[in-house]
């Protein structure tokens, strides 16, 4: 009988008894690249640098990062499009590394690489080429799934084909399966890699509208798991009829797979990326001005002028700050209801961002 | 492909491909040697006709556009063919001096 209070002594005197230990809140950091090996994590509250990593052999390019929502290792992809490094976002270490080229068989991964939510398997498409004496051979496209355990010299664990055109990997929220983004939307079957399903973005049958033109390379699905990209189309068309140019926001819920096209907007501005808040109604958009879209009514709800152009923009958890990266060496911190800028950070050094893509962890 | 003649073995092996029916597999190919197949004018014109829409100030999309090999016609393919162009400039804004034209290797 006395045990218990024994232990509420010893944990007294750790932690004060009565109360469960407390945990620091969470925070969000943005994740970001830059040149030539950059790997910044940045203390969203306090616009400040937490980490500044340096991925080994980035060969001066840092693109694509993939991570899990933990936040616990990113996987950026470096060296040109050839390898993939695994960073532990605590300690800095490169805890995996695959380098897709082997021999005379160049592979790059043009933008094409996710982890799967429980954070063990990679999923990279990969675009091989023989390189002989006398011509290059452009060989067929295929999917390659590693083992993140894998270590530093990761090969993939299986390979299976893939189709033509594949820019953005999306594994889905089961962990199951995974979106593959490119001509059309495919959805491939994890461990076997069967085709489940083939939808839009060049079949998305909507009458009266063109082919869509799509540039999706920013693979963020944070914080609302519902990833999102502007397509833009000629609406009405045809006999005579100029028609006219409409933007749309595509939007992919990873959890149900749900895929919806809304038009806001006659065509007059270019959009890059874009990303889903978690306040009900509202989508952001950014390149040479930030845009608001309203997604109820399916309007444009406000835009503003930038000072140079980003590609990426991301948000809060909470969805009450709007993060702009990419291109060059600043973050920028915008209101989401006025659209104002609340603050700009340089990185140190000011290296450029490039294409890197910016996520947004919470730990 | 009519009114077209090939001037080399390239072009005609495209043909054949037309002949065989098979046009779409060419049109389809996503990377040439790891460069993007991007056919769309760029750096010169923006989807409106004007400039108002390119990426502003250029330097903001000098990299994001050599680092994919974007258009290798008008910014040097950092991807493949001249991995150092940018070597030790790491910042367009601030660098742009350093950034040298390149011309084919002998």
């Amino acid at each position: 009988m006395n045990r218990p209070l024994i232990l509420c002594g010893l944990a007294l005197a750790l932690l004060g008894c009565g109360s469960a230990p407390t945990r620091a809140p969470l925070r969000d950091y943005i994740l970001t690249g830059a040149k030539p090996d950059h790997l910044f994590v940045i203390d969203a509250a306090s616009r400040s640098v937490a980490s500044d990593f340096r991925i080994p052999e980035a060969n001066g390019w840092v693109g694509s990062i993939a991570t899990t929502a933990d936040g616990k290792v990113a996987y950026v992809l470096v060296n040109r499009m050839e390898s993939i490094a695994g960073i532990d976002l605590t300690t800095g270490k490169q805890v995996f590394r695959a380098d897709l080229s082997q021999g005379n068989e160049r592979v790059k991964s043009f933008f094409g690489i996710n982890v799967t939510p429980d954070g063990k398997q990679l999923i990279v498409y990969e675009l091989p080429t023989l390189l002989e004496l006398n011509e290059y051979k452009v060989q067929e496209p295929r999917f390659a799934i590693f083992d993140t355990s894998a270590g530093l010299a990761a090969k993939p664990v299986r390979q299976f084909p893939a189709p033509r055109r594949v820019h953005m990997i999306l594994p889905k929220k089961d962990g199951l399966s995974f979106f593959a983004l490119g001509f059309q939307l495919y959805e491939f079957d994890l461990a076997s890699g069967k085709l489940l399903q083939e939808r839009g973005v060049r079949d998305w049958n909507r009458p009266d509208y063109s082919l869509p033109d799509v540039l999706a390379f920013w693979p963020v699905s944070e914080p609302t798991g519902v990833f999102s990209t502007p397509t833009y189309s000629m609406h009405g068309a045809g006999e005579g009829k100029p028609g006219v140019q409409r933007t749309s926001l595509m939007t992919l819920d990873l959890g149900s797979g749900a895929l919806s096209y809304q038009d806001f907007e006659d065509t007059v501005a270019l959009i890059f990326s874009t990303a889903i808040s978690p306040v009900k109604g509202q989508a952001f958009g950014v390149y040479t001005q930030l845009t608001k879209i309203d997604t109820v009514k399916g309007v444009l709800a406000d835009r503003v002028d930038l000072a140079h152009t980003f590609y990426t923009v991301n948000l809060s958890s909470d969805g009450k700050e709007v993060f702009l990266g990419g291109t060059t060496c600043d973050i920028a911190f915008y209101d989401p209801d006025t659209l104002k800028q609340r603050a700009n950070m340089k990185l140190p050094g000011c290296p450029d961002q490039s294409i890197s893509t910016m996520r947004v962890i919470r730990r | 492909m009519n009114g077209f003649k090939p001037t080399n073995k390239k072009a005609e092996l495209l043909l054949d491909a037309a002949d065989q029916g098979h046009v779409k597999e060419v049109v389809a190919m996503e990377s040439v040697a790891g460069c993007a197949t991007t056919f769309d004018p760029g750096w010169e014109v923006d989807p409106f006709g004007g400039v108002a829409s390119l990426c502003q100030p250029m330097e903001a999309d000098l990299y994001g556009c050599s680092d994919p090999c974007w258009w290798p016609a008008q910014v040097p393919d950092t991807l493949t063919t001249y991995p150092n162009w940018d070597a030790g400039s790491a910042s367009a804004w601030n660098d742009w001096r350093e950034l040298d034209a390149v011309f084919p290797k002998k």
